[in-house]
């Protein structure tokens, strides 16, 4: 046991040993890399009086994967200290949420205490208002804009095509009238299908 | 032979300046000499770049530690192909590397139009050059992989074990070769401009490339997918990184142009729309590029740590503001006839499809630049992590499945209430019934179910379509089945390769909603304990640990679990995660320790384990059931696979009868053809 203890304090001490290597970052793009192991501040609350547990082991989870790893990661709390061996900040952002929930503080409590410590970076999405419903927004706004001038600019394109066939048949129209037992409404059935074929 | 790269990417860039001033002094004057002497300008400068990776592989090989890149991103004990594939590894490896890409590419442009496009060559090999000419000069001046130390270390520090996996050894390859790929149609969009030929003459010439950029940005994301998938650990394969978001952007502007491009090819409309596509396609990759290797979306203050970021930064302003200047001096030749016979036709499904897909690119781009325009609007840090994108784009997505199947059915022109009762109904009802059978099944959430009914439905219009072809084929040729689907496919490559896109679209989408149905575990195991575990599709499951054990490897120190599975009471293949520490020549630790998953693949789900840590002899496991994970990667394939069919060229005879309504049959095409 004390070697598999010494091995996971190698795993550890190695990465240390390149945090401190002076070659330089390499650039790699996967999360986690960047490892900020200061980076964590403790979220501290005091219990509240006859404090009973509002959230369920469930709901504890699900609220991890709303705040964000402080570690330099791009990972929420839950998937971070789940998968990252090496990462100090998230299993003590984990034990915060942990001690804020045996405090008896109910989810968004939680939350809003992560967001007083850290900024809104704690959390993975921003909160819904002021400056931030325009990242919300914007997007639809610009597909509904864009909805609406594409609907409008079809209508036009529309009018001038039917424009230019109320002009064209106009001569074989008026042939039509030479032309014994052929009806208007067999003329258009014609030049429809004739269209429909092109 | 590294001093002979290394003079050889200064000399690249001379040619790089060489061939874009005579190309468009040519172009200006219409003068042949020149012209010419800027095209072997172009290829010249390929050939130098070449020398110049040359030499930089050369380095690599040897373990050449006094050249700076080399000592950063490998170490003696490297595995080769990974020494080869640190050619990517790092920054000024990767700008080298995008340089070789792109002056292959010109060089191959301009060498196919040898003879074609005349009017427009010289200003697209200019233009090719002078992009070229960025990327050299930026690799020679900012980041430079010939770079050399004052001392020369015993060892290099290693390439990070995160990208010592064979997918990292050829998705980056893909996505530089899709990438690059969208600066050839934005050559040949420059030269259109500039010579007022702006009819379909140069999409001709650019639809291929904007074929070649597509297939290999599909391959390079769904690679990258794979690799974030079973080496990063987190248990999924996408995950709104800016990285993934910048490969993305491209993507889906060049889908839109492809889809568009057929109604000018139609119609002779769109002409303003599409040139505007192939430049926004070609700035989305720089400034993929830019926002990923700059730093800037980490913190606007960031910016400034990387020289390469206010290269790309300046490139991008500058393209940006030429093109729009040339585009508004253009507006009036770009003015095509634009008539719509009806609202429901194909033209404006395909219409609101580039929408739809114009949207999306908007809202990956918006929420990925939005932590820095709220830093500086507000000097407040956010995040804009994967709920918000899923929010928006999850609903933008469906639309887009809708319109997958929509599109196709609908008759150029004109439907009829006819027509489209009868394209439709058959589809419909599938999609109708696969929905009400999975509500029945018991599946509630309203995401997977609108997904799968769409993906049935989709499916639906794509065997119909298929079905109809293979019939008329069948009635007409007396084919067999097999005969009759592999002519359909080959006599209609656009059509058909279009459709086996889209029903790699569906394979995709249907995944993607499985994973609304992943399910976690967090157990520790000490040796011969075990843990019981309940998949999605309600299946039970034991692990039962055969404990930790630790080794050394090549390059490594190794901890790793193993776990014995059984489903049902039904024994499975052992599963192991391992935590890994590397470790250079002299046995010091290089880099972080990773983790290495281990993945029981199925059809229906993978079983994805992850060693998070251990404490003594307990090892603490994550087990995550992932539904349907594999089907991503056959749709990835099935995609690539369909884009292969409509970018492979006609065969010769079919080409010289091009333009023809009525096909001859060899034996009446005569001999001196």
């Amino acid at each position: 046991m004390r070697s598999r203890r010494r091995f996971v304090q190698q795993l550890v001490g190695g990465a240390g040993a390149v945090v401190a290597s002076s070659l330089g970052a390499q650039s790699a793009p996967p999360p986690s890399t960047q490892m900020a192991t200061d980076a964590y501040r403790p979220v501290l609350r005091p219990a509240k009086a006859g404090a009973t547990p509002q959230v369920t082991d469930d709901q504890r989870d699900a609220l991890e994967h709303r705040i964000k790893c402080q570690c330099g990661c791009i990972l929420d709390v839950y998937t971070c200290r789940t998968t990252d061996f090496t990462c100090s900040t998230s299993p003590a952002m984990h034990r915060d949420v942990l001690r804020l929930v045996a405090g008896g503080y109910t989810e968004q409590e939680i939350l809003d205490a992560f967001v007083e410590t850290y900024g809104e970076v704690a959390l993975t999405a921003p909160k819904k208002e002021g400056f931030n419903w325009a990242g919300y927004v914007a997007p639809g706004v610009v597909l509904a804009v864009g909805g609406i001038a594409l609907t409008v600019l079809l209508r036009k394109w529309r009018a001038e095509a039917q424009r230019a066939a109320a002009q064209a048949p106009a001569a074989p129209l008026a042939r039509g009238a030479a032309l014994p037992g052929v009806s208007d409404d067999e003329l258009a059935r014609l030049d429809r299908a004739i269209r429909e074929e092109g | 032979m590294i001093l002979v790269g290394e003079l050889s990417l200064w000399i690249a860039l001379l040619m790089c300046a060489w061939s874009a001033t005579l190309s468009f002094a040519g172009g200006r004057l219409r003068r042949t000499d020149l012209i010419h002497s800027g095209e072997r300008g172009l290829y010249a400068g390929f050939g130098f770049v070449v020398l110049a990776s040359a030499g930089l592989w050369t380095a690599l090989l040897t373990s050449d530690f006094s050249v700076r890149y080399v000592a950063s991103f490998t170490s003696a004990n490297l595995p080769t192909i990974y020494k080869i594939s640190a050619f990517w590894g790092g920054q000024a490896g990767s700008m080298l590397f995008w340089c070789l890409i792109l002056a292959g590419y010109a060089a191959l442009a301009t060498w196919v139009n040898r003879r074609d496009n005349r009017a427009l060559m010289p200003w697209v090999t200019g233009t090719n050059a002078l992009v070229l000419l960025f990327f050299v000069a930026t690799t020679v001046f900012a980041s430079n992989p010939f770079e050399r130390l004052d001392w020369v270390p015993a060892d290099g520090r290693g390439l990070n074990p995160q990208l010592q996996n064979p997918a990292m050894a050829v998705h980056p390859p893909l996505l530089y070769l899709g990438y690059v790929a969208t600066a050839i149609p934005f050559g040949f969009a420059i030269a259109a401009l500039i010579t007022r030929r702006l009819d379909a003459e140069w999409l001709g010439a650019v639809r291929r490339w904007s074929l070649v950029s597509w297939v290999f940005l599909t391959l390079g994301i769904v690679l990258g997918m794979w690799w974030a998938y079973v080496e990063l650990g987190w248990g999924g394969y996408w995950m709104w990184d800016p990285v993934e978001n910048a490969s993305l952007l491209p993507w889906l502007t060049g889908t839109a142009f492809l889809h568009s491009i057929m109604i000018q090819e139609k119609r002779g409309m769109l002409r303003k729309w599409n040139v505007t596509l192939v430049v926004t396609t070609f700035l989305l990759s720089i400034l993929g590029t830019f926002i990923t290797r700059s730093g800037v979306i980490q913190s606007v203050h960031s910016f400034a740590q990387s020289a390469v970021g206010h290269w790309f930064a300046t490139f991008f302003v500058l393209a940006l503001v030429a093109t729009i200047i040339l585009v508004a001096m253009r507006l009036k030749d770009l003015e095509s006839p634009a008539q719509l016979e009806a609202m429901i036709s194909r033209e404006a499904a395909f219409l609101y499809n580039n929408l739809v897909l114009v949207g999306i690119a908007f809202s990956v781009l918006w929420g990925t630049l939005f932590p820095i325009l709220s830093e500086w609007v507000r000097g407040t840090k956010i995040t804009v992590g994967e709920s918000f994108f899923n929010a928006v784009n999850v609903p933008l997505g469906l639309l887009l499945l809708a319109l997958t199947g929509i599109g196709p059915l609908i008759a150029w022109r004109r439907a009829s209430v006819a027509n489209i009762r009868k394209q439709f109904a058959g589809p419909a009802a599938l999609g109708v019934i696969a929905a009400s059978a999975l509500f029945v099944l018991g599946i509630r959430a309203l995401y997977p179910l609108m997904t799968w009914g769409l993906a049935a439905f989709v499916a639906g219009t794509i065997v119909q379509e298929f079905w109809k072809g293979i019939g008329a084929r069948r009635t007409m040729y007396g084919e067999g089945i097999p005969r009759a689907t592999i002519r359909l496919v080959a006599r209609n490559r656009r059509r058909y390769g279009g459709y086996i896109v889209h029903a790699g679209i569906v394979i995709l989408f249907a995944a993607f909603a499985g994973m609304a149905f992943r399910k976690e575990y967090d157990v520790t195991l000490r040796a011969g304990e075990s843990t019981t575990a309940i998949d999605p599709f309600g299946r039970r499951w034991t692990f039962t640990s055969e404990g930790l054990s630790e080794f050394k490897a090549l390059n490594r120190d190794v901890l790793t679990v193993a776990l014995r599975p059984t489903v049902e009471g039904r024994p499975l293949p052992i599963l192991t995660s391992e935590k890994r520490q590397h470790r250079d020549s002299r046995g010091q630790p290089t880099f972080q320790p990773s983790t290495e998953v281990g993945i029981l693949t199925q059809q229906r789900q993978d079983v994805y384990l992850v060693l998070a840590g251990a404490i003594g002899d307990q090892a603490e496991i994550r087990i995550n059931f992932n539904p349907l994970v594999a089907w991503v990667w056959h749709g990835g394939i099935l995609m690539a696979f369909g884009g292969l069919i409509v970018m492979w060229p006609p065969s010769m005879r079919r080409r010289r009868q091009e333009g023809y309504v009525a096909e001859l049959a060899p034996q009446a095409v005569p001999a001196s053809v």
